[in-house]
């Protein structure tokens, strides 16, 4: 091949637009890989599937003809005053009170998800925020801060949701209340130690030689750096919330009967499983399944937001990513800074 | 308004009439925590001891020495990004020292500031439009598509794409990020651009673009620079005036002609003479100077002549006495130096010392 051959070649490629390289986002590059992940798109695939049996309860109820909270004395209960098994009348058998175990359990996935959600939007929104004030503000403020995340994630959280149900009396409000208490405080933590490193950064400089004021540094320089572990830490509370949830209502401490929830159901299984196995074990599995679930997802999405995961799906080794993974390597060993060049390859 | 041929005064860097910054002995201290369950400070870094300088409307200031002399402190304090421990910074006769920040703000949009680090100083999560029009939105200048605009004529005019507003910085090569860097810089339109060693992480082909570009804009918009850098070249191309700074004290400073070709202060010489000659014979017979040892450390410094320990003219009285910036004989009024025995022209130095270094080669 000649010089001017080479030459010839090494302009068309400049000169095609084509080839330019295009604007990846980093979003872009994490749902590629996520894609990519069989296990994490199970799990989402559940998950949306959990949400349908939430959004379409009201339809599996007409369906059946069986309401949430309404109650079959002559069908649904045996003559020794015990739940049906599974049929072609109750899908999943009944419960002691003659309800139909399937419908409760599909309107049980609205209260998991809702309260799961929802605490988990509120203990992000405030984990967030005091993390990076007292991150960015340091000194005392830091100082106190910290002390109140290693008090709330020293404190016994059954103890105050139990003196609060007796005060409040139990109910969604609290449930949701005690939940986001106690969540928030871990994810304050790993913003802490995040902002720490990104306020030292030479770009955070530059924004105060602009004449940025503190909230804009932080809202608008460092927090789109931590949207990454953010993103796995707020994935990650939403099982732990549901359980949380399912621990509260098991206790009696949350969602009262005859409202369905996945942990009241499991208190009012636990004196008749030995003779109703489905009583127990249907909506056990509904909380098995929709925790993993989202676990599955978590983990899944921390490793596609983890560049380094990136050369180990390179190099063809993907399903032995978890075990390369750094020992101990929780969210903290997020990595804030974006990939420094775009993947090579195509999907 | 701004000169372009400056007035002798204003070329000394230390003092001048048509002054758009002065720096009146700036001492910056930097406490250092002793360990213990109560920490309290044990020590200080006195990384910058007793600056004064004035950049004159129009100039470039070359601001040089070792990694660790104070030259980024003191880029800072100017720039109010840090407190001053004590002494004032002047703009344009308003004293602007240790402000508050709202009421700096409006200086911050006179003193602007370039980076070393094309990869640190852009924040990788935001676009590049987002980042060069960050000063507009900060001083809320321009809003919407007013913004779009300014922002992609700030591009054209640093000679980037004006399309590439939507990409990231890692999108981008070392000299196009300096490029944004510069292109943020000027965005508010501002009088001194601080640029702390703007071209040391760029190859050298690369380092001449942007030298370039910052030559245009100054004569475009009549900036002065304040010109941090290690490498003496690229200051003695850029510079009206040179500073040479060790350990937190200005050593030499004056016109930039007299002082590289008649350096006074044996640090100086040393600097020179270390610094490579691209023609292979001047190399070969011109005399190296080695300092022996490092940098002493700015927690403890020597007393009197910081530089003594190394010099290698030092006597006794440069361990005692302090010596004065002044005026040596024979020198323009602007040249000064701080030195009990400066070096006179023609001067062998590497042969005078107790510590000489050998000709190289």
């Amino acid at each position: 091949m000649s010089i001017s051959e080479l030459e010839f070649q090494a302009k068309s490629v400049e000169e095609t637009p084509g080839l330019a390289i295009e604007g990846r986002s980093q979003w872009w590059l994490t749902w590629r890989r996520l894609r990519r992940d069989k296990l994490a798109v199970a799990a989402m695939i559940v998950i949306v599937l959990i949400a349908l049996c939430a959004i379409l309860a009201p339809v599996f109820a007409s369906l059946t003809g069986h309401g949430p909270a309404q109650v079959f004395p002559n069908i649904g209960v045996t003559a020794d005053g015990l739940p049906v098994g599974p049929g072609a009348t109750f899908w999943l058998g009944t419960d002691n009170l003659g309800h139909d175990l399937f419908v409760r359990i599909m309107y049980g996935a609205q209260v998991s998800l809702f309260v799961g959600v929802v605490t988990t939007l509120i203990a992000t929104a405030a984990g967030v925020s005091i993390g990076l004030i007292s991150g960015y503000f340091g000194g005392w403020v830091d100082g106190i801060l910290a002390r109140v995340v290693d008090s709330v994630l020293a404190f016994p959280y059954i103890i105050l949701a139990l003196s609060l149900a007796v005060v409040f009396g139990p109910s969604l409000t609290i449930v949701i209340a005690v939940i986001s208490f106690f969540s928030w405080a871990g994810i304050a933590r790993v913003v802490r130690g995040q902002t720490l490193s990104l306020k030292e950064k030479e770009y955070i400089e530059a924004a105060r030689s602009l004449g940025s004021g503190p909230w804009r540094i932080m809202f608008i320089d460092i927090l789109p750096n931590l949207m990454a572990p953010v993103l796995v830490l707020a994935t990650l509370n939403i099982p732990a919330a549901i359980v949380f949830e399912a621990t509260l209502d098991y206790l009696g401490l949350g969602v009262q009967p005859p409202t369905a929830s996945w942990g009241n159901i499991l208190a009012d299984a636990q004196s008749f499983y030995q003779e109703a196995w489905w009583f127990l074990v249907f909506p056990a599995l509904a909380l098995v399944i929709t925790t993993v679930a989202f676990n599955l997802l978590g983990d899944g999405v921390r490793d596609a937001m983890d560049p380094r995961t990136e050369r180990v799906f390179a190099a063809g080794r993907g399903r032995k990513r978890r075990k390369l993974a750094k020992p101990g390597g929780g969210p903290s060993s997020q990595y804030p800074d974006p990939p420094r060049q775009p993947s090579p390859g195509g999907v | 308004m701004s000169e372009t041929s400056p007035s002798a005064d204003a070329r000394a860097g230390l003092d001048g009439t048509d002054a758009l910054v002065r720096v009146d002995n700036l001492v910056k201290y930097f406490p250092v925590k002793g360990g213990g369950l109560v920490s309290r400070t044990v020590a200080h870094v006195q990384a910058v001891d007793g600056v004064s300088l004035t950049i004159g409307r129009g100039q470039t200031i070359g601001l040089v020495g070792e990694t660790g002399c104070g030259k980024s402190t003191l880029a800072r304090c100017i720039a109010g990004l840090i407190p001053v421990t004590s002494g004032t910074v002047t703009f344009e006769g308003h004293n602007i020292t240790n402000l508050p920040r709202r009421r700096m703000q409006p200086y911050r949009r006179e003193i602007q500031m370039i980076f070393q680090d094309p990869y640190g100083s852009l924040n990788p999560r935001r676009r590049v439009g987002s980042i060069i029009g960050d000063p507009f939105a900060v001083h809320k200048t321009a809003t919407g598509g007013e913004r779009k605009k300014a922002v992609q004529e700030l591009m054209e005019r640093v000679g980037l794409n004006p399309e590439h507003f939507n990409r990231y910085p890692a999108e981008f090569s070392g000299g196009q990020r300096q490029r944004i860097g510069v292109a943020r810089a000027l965005a508010l339109k501002p009088k001194l651009i601080i640029c702390d060693e703007p071209v040391s992480a760029l190859d050298v082909s690369i380092q001449a673009q942007v030298l370039n570009l910052l030559a245009d804009l100054q004569q475009d918009f009549g900036l002065s620079y304040l010109f941090i850098a290690h490498d003496l070249e690229v200051v003695r191309h850029v510079s009206d005036s040179v500073i040479v700074m060790y350990l937190g004290r200005v050593a030499e400073a004056g016109p930039r002609d007299p002082v590289y070709d008649a350096p006074r202060h044996p640090y100086t010489n040393a600097l020179l003479s270390a610094a490579p000659a691209a023609d292979p014979d001047a190399a070969a017979q011109r005399q190296r100077i080695i300092l022996t040892g490092d940098v002493p450390s700015p927690i403890n410094p020597p007393a009197g002549c910081r530089f003594h320990p190394r010099c290698p003219k030092a006597q006794e009285r440069c361990g005692q006495e302090i010596p004065p910036l002044e005026v040596k004989p024979g020198d323009p009024a602007t040249h000064v130096t701080s030195c009990h025995f400066p070096v006179s022209e023609g001067e062998v130095l590497a042969r005078a010392g107790r510590t000489a270094g050998r000709p190289q080669r």
